[in-house]
């Protein structure tokens, strides 16, 4: 079996500072800090710990249900989406993910779009 | 004066001493460092100065601006507080403040000092922010991985559980533990095969479903008998079935062992022809003799035992008549002291010459 990107950066020791990163990024950003407002922080440093894992092929498991559900309510947009996917992209970026990387982390993401954009 | 220049500076007459801080100055520290601390008077909790990041932090209630500062600290116990800074014990609270979006997770620690004079209560909070991030994402990454692994477990069972089923648990533990299985030779072993009459037949005459749910009951059954008398089902190949006993752990009683694993067989097949119209009738070799164990194959691996006492083994249940069990003189020769054969006088035998044969009929001390 190939090894996914999670395993390749070294698992979670490196995995947990680009958990961080984007956390601090996603709670920066105008458009995506809203969207955490009532959510508290141990759950949202859970859901963004297990997010992470599962992008980069770690041991989290999301189906395409499991999305659909928690995400049904948030009211996300499309540009609010485009910009969840930009922050992952540069903070995998200056975690030095490759190109190709990156790539593939983005094509998991948009392939998932239409599970999260619902507004 | 001599003017020698050695003297001290005339400038540094006075020793230097720390300049007055003036009110405005402390206002500005006050409202420029990011420190959140504050100071209260001791006796009623009012502030007697605070940074402007601890306002920040923890406002007033607009509703009662002048109130005492543990009320503006949610989750303080003021009466706790007061009674361990005036013992001058330590106490300290954590909280989470929300500014904006973020929540910020302080630890407020209460310390007893004395403002000339006056006892006060100097308030401190250490932003910890980052390392209950850090605290949240290991808890939540090690719920991942423990159900990982209970995962991983649960799916090694079942590996496991399926390699048992083509290797006996002796050579599991040994391809486990060393990865491998070296092939060995077991001098003392007894193997039994048996196969059906007519199977061939049956496979066209009955319903496909039909037939394979009655030979999985069949082999269940004969699986059951087989571990009562601690042999191993070694394989089975379409209608036969193979068994041995002496390996892999040695057994001085192999051969009586497996006499009894085939008049079980027998007994069990006869029972249950009774309730139906179409007999499941078997025929039943065994033989006594050296044979090699080992793992055969490398993607689709099995353990499998060889040699001329398997062959024999074979040779004597296609000689053997409908519910009959045949047994070759180096069993009979173990087990006639303790069960009844009828010799069935000497037979060629193809690849072993002409053999002495003994058809088994019943244990002495269970005759059945």
């Amino acid at each position: 079996m190939p090894q996914s990107i999670y395993e390749r950066h070294g698992g979670f020791a490196t995995v947990r500072k680009v958990v961080s990163d984007f956390y601090d990024r996603a709670l920066s950003s105008e458009v995506l800090a809203p969207y955490f407002a009532r959510t508290s922080m141990r759950t949202l440093v859970d859901h963004q710990t297990k997010f992470v894992s599962f992008l980069l092929g770690g041991p989290a498991s999301y189906n395409d249900d499991h999305l659909q559900r928690i995400h049904a309510r948030m009211g996300i947009t499309l540009p609010a989406f485009d910009e969840m996917v930009l922050t992952m992209l540069e903070t995998l970026e200056d975690h030095d993910f490759t190109k190709g990387e990156v790539a593939a982390v983005e094509h998991e993401l948009r392939s998932r779009q239409s599970l999260i954009v619902t507004a | 004066m001599s003017g020698t220049g050695a003297g001290p500076d005339p400038g540094a007459d006075e020793p230097a001493s720390a300049p007055e801080l003036s009110g405005q100055f402390l206002r500005d520290l006050l409202r420029s460092v990011r420190g959140v601390f504050a100071v209260v008077d001791a006796q009623n909790w009012q502030p007697i100065l605070e940074t402007a990041r601890f306002f920040e932090l923890f406002p007033p209630d607009p509703a009662e601006p002048d109130g005492p500062l543990g009320a503006r600290i949610e989750g303080m116990d003021a009466d706790r507080a007061a009674d361990r800074v005036a013992r001058r014990r330590p106490y300290s609270v954590d909280v989470e403040v929300s500014v904006g979006p973020r929540t910020l997770s302080l630890t407020v620690a209460f310390h007893a000092a004395d403002l000339a004079g006056r006892p006060v209560v100097i308030i401190e909070a250490t932003d910890m922010t980052k390392a209950k991030e850090t605290e949240y994402m290991l808890d939540s990454y090690s719920r991942m991985a423990e159900k990982n692994a209970r995962e991983l477990q649960r799916e090694k069972e079942r590996a496991e559980r399926l390699l048992l089923n083509i290797m006996p648990r002796a050579v599991f533990e040994e391809m486990k533990d060393f990865g491998s299985v070296s092939p060995q030779r077991f001098d003392q072993a007894t193997i039994l095969m048996l196969d059906f009459v007519d199977f061939t037949e049956m496979t066209v005459s009955r319903h496909p479903g039909e037939l394979v749910s009655e030979l999985n009951d069949i082999f269940s059954a004969f699986d059951r008998i087989v571990e009562l008398f601690g042999c191993e089902r070694m394989k089975t190949i379409g209608d036969a079935y193979m068994a041995v006993s002496g390996l892999p752990e040695a057994n001085d009683e192999h051969a009586q062992a497996i006499a009894r694993v085939a008049l079980r067989m027998r007994r069990y097949l006869q029972k249950r022809n009774e309730s139906r119209l179409e007999p499941w009738l078997g025929r039943i070799g065994i033989h006594s003799g050296p044979v090699v164990g080992s793992i055969v194959g490398v993607q689709k691996y099995v353990y499998d035992i060889f040699g001329p006492g398997v062959n024999m083994a074979a040779r004597l249940e296609a000689f053997a008549d409908p519910m009959q069990i045949v047994v070759s003189s180096a069993t009979y020769d173990r087990i006639s002291d303790e069960f009844t054969c009828r010799e069935l006088g000497e037979h060629p035998i193809k690849g072993f010459g002409t053999q002495s044969l003994y058809s088994l009929e019943s244990e002495w001390k269970h005759r059945r």
